[in-house]
């Protein structure tokens, strides 16, 4: 057996996928600039401010070598105001609290506006756009962008986490903090049961359910729930599509097909 | 810095610049990702892999300079002179075990998907390459063979040119695994069998024995793009569009549906 891991990547993956992400430390000691494997680490000099992949920080940090300063996020203000949003707000009954903005999507404050994804380009020539954990969600800014609600990042549970473990020492009131987090993570948990009921919808060709907000690790948990009912849902509706695709083609080879009628049937997704 | 230095940074090329280190790294990991997550072999990205390879190849050489270095001084100038080389070092071979350990786990996810649907790519691969009579008047002239043996299905790939979507080491390594498996089921129960049933790709009945990746499974996806409508039924039979995703949306979606997609960069797989 070439590879025993499931299908997705598996708990121990995400939390390896969130150690890349860029976190805020103060050093306590020199260290001249690197060049990894990952991209340049930028030289330490205490008592500036540098920007490091979770992983390396963590290292520094456990070897007294620097202080972590807690992303933007991970204050008890802010988590406090995402909870209330995920467990009081009408608008989040059954959906989570939205996600931070990639570069060139509107803030959720002006949902008018039209996203401009801004693709950097690839040595090969193709497009590429920057996603988690390549952006920095949970470094600790200053900037003017406070304008924007507190939201919860791609990887939150597994930071969460790991700063609790490896710097709480770092943190703003660690307990209420840990306490927090436990409590969205209950709060969203029940939500992503709750959604079981609109699986039905993504067992159809072009059809999906939206997850908007998700976390990784929130992901990994329900991959092998999600994936498996949806599989058996599709494997029972497969006489039915077949049927239907039949009936299309032969639509379309008559000239009667406008590509749109299959739409309202797939309109069932859960509203995020 | 010494002339070893300077050359190996001459060697580095135009290509591998601090930049795209960091963006290779990037679309190495998200690569992985979207591997580990579908049922199919993904087309290999073999210009991000050599450029990786180089520069790891080069972290190796800087490493062992490094450990050289501290080696051969003595213990207390080493300290006086570079307190952090153990630190750097530490760093320098973290930062390697962790890309090693990407690329390990993104060889050994599309060799387990090669063994399970071993016939399928050789079927895939044989039948681009090659014109289809030929094949035809090849699969009846073995069918009339006396001495039929499950080896005689396993297509020749050995004069293709495009491998798509294997490397050529995974195309090779999958002709000798297939090979050695259609020997191995000879010579332990398929040669009891009548001749007419020791074909592996048998399609007697209508129901072929080549057993391919499901590509209906759903994946969850991140829109990237602006705006990235679900196709109904795959590339190739599109019957038109189903649900649309928006600009930094996760969606539980078949694969068929996003695949264009993926390809275009425009969604990304979680």
């Amino acid at each position: 057996m070439a590879f025993p891991l499931p299908r997705g990547v598996t708990a121990s993956e995400i939390a390896f996928l969130a150690e890349m992400e860029t976190v805020t430390i103060v050093p306590r000691q020199r260290l001249d600039g690197l060049e990894l494997l990952g991209g340049p680490v930028e030289p330490l000099l205490p008592p500036r401010r540098a920007s490091l992949p979770l992983w390396l920080a963590l290292l520094l940090k456990r070897q007294r070598r620097a202080n972590i300063i807690p992303p933007t996020w991970l204050h008890p203000e802010p988590l406090a105001l995402i909870l209330e949003v995920e467990s009081q707000h009408q608008d989040y009954k059954n959906a989570f609290s939205p996600p931070p903005p990639l570069p060139g999507q509107p803030s959720i404050l002006d949902r008018d506006a039209l996203p401009s994804a801004r693709p950097q380009y690839t040595p090969d020539g193709n497009r590429y756009y920057a996603a988690p954990p390549f952006l920095p969600q949970n470094t600790a800014q200053t900037m003017a962008s406070s304008r924007d609600p507190p939201s919860l990042p791609f990887h939150w549970v597994e930071v969460g986490n790991l700063l609790l473990d490896a710097a709480s020492d770092d943190l703003v009131d660690p307990d209420q903090i840990r306490r927090l987090l436990k409590d969205l993570r209950e709060v969203r948990m029940a939500k992503m049961r709750s959604g079981v009921d609109v699986l039905d919808a993504a067992a159809t060709g072009g059809g999906g359910i939206a997850l908007t907000g998700v976390g990784s690790m929130e992901l990994g948990e329900e991959r092998g729930f999600v994936t498996g009912v949806v599989d058996g849902l599709r494997r029972i509706g497969s006489s039915k599509e077949q049927a239907r695709r039949e009936q299309m083609a032969e639509q379309r080879a008559n000239g009667g097909y406008d590509g749109t009628q299959e739409d309202d049937e797939e309109e069932d997704y859960m509203e995020f | 810095m010494d002339i070893d230095d300077i050359l190996a940074s001459v060697d580095r090329g135009p290509g591998a610049s601090l930049e795209s280190a960091a963006l290779d790294h990037q679309l190495l990991t998200r690569f992985w990702v979207a591997e580990r997550a579908v049922s199919e072999v993904l087309p290999w990205p073999a210009p991000l892999m050599e450029r990786i390879m180089d520069r790891m190849r080069i972290q190796i050489e800087t490493i062992e300079d490094l450990a050289a270095s501290s080696d051969t001084t003595l213990p207390t100038t080493a300290n006086t002179h570079n307190p952090n080389l153990n630190l750097r070092l530490s760093i320098l071979q973290t930062d390697l075990a962790r890309s090693q350990y990407i690329v390990r786990s993104l060889l050994r996810a599309r060799l387990a998907k090669i063994t399970k649907y071993s016939m399928h790519y050789l079927v895939l691969l044989a039948s681009r390459n090659k014109n289809s009579l030929a094949s035809q008047t090849q699969s009846t002239a073995s069918s009339q063979n006396p001495n039929q043996q499950p080896e005689d299905s396993v297509p020749d790939i050995s004069g293709l040119t495009d491998l798509a979507p294997l490397s050529e080491p995974e195309s090779s390594f999958l002709h000798a695994h297939q090979t050695l498996l259609a020997g191995h089921y000879a010579g332990s129960f398929m040669g009891a069998f009548p001749r007419q049933l020791r074909r592996l790709d048998d399609n007697a009945g209508g129901t072929s024995m080549i057993q391919g990746p499901e590509l209906r499974e759903v994946v969850f996806v991140r829109c990237l793009g602006a705006e990235v409508p679900v196709v109904v039924g795959g590339e190739e039979e599109q019957y038109g569009t189903g649900v649309t995703m928006r600009m930094g949306d996760v969606w539980v979606v078949r694969w068929e549906g996003v695949k264009g997609a993926w390809g275009r960069g425009e969604v990304e797989l979680l």
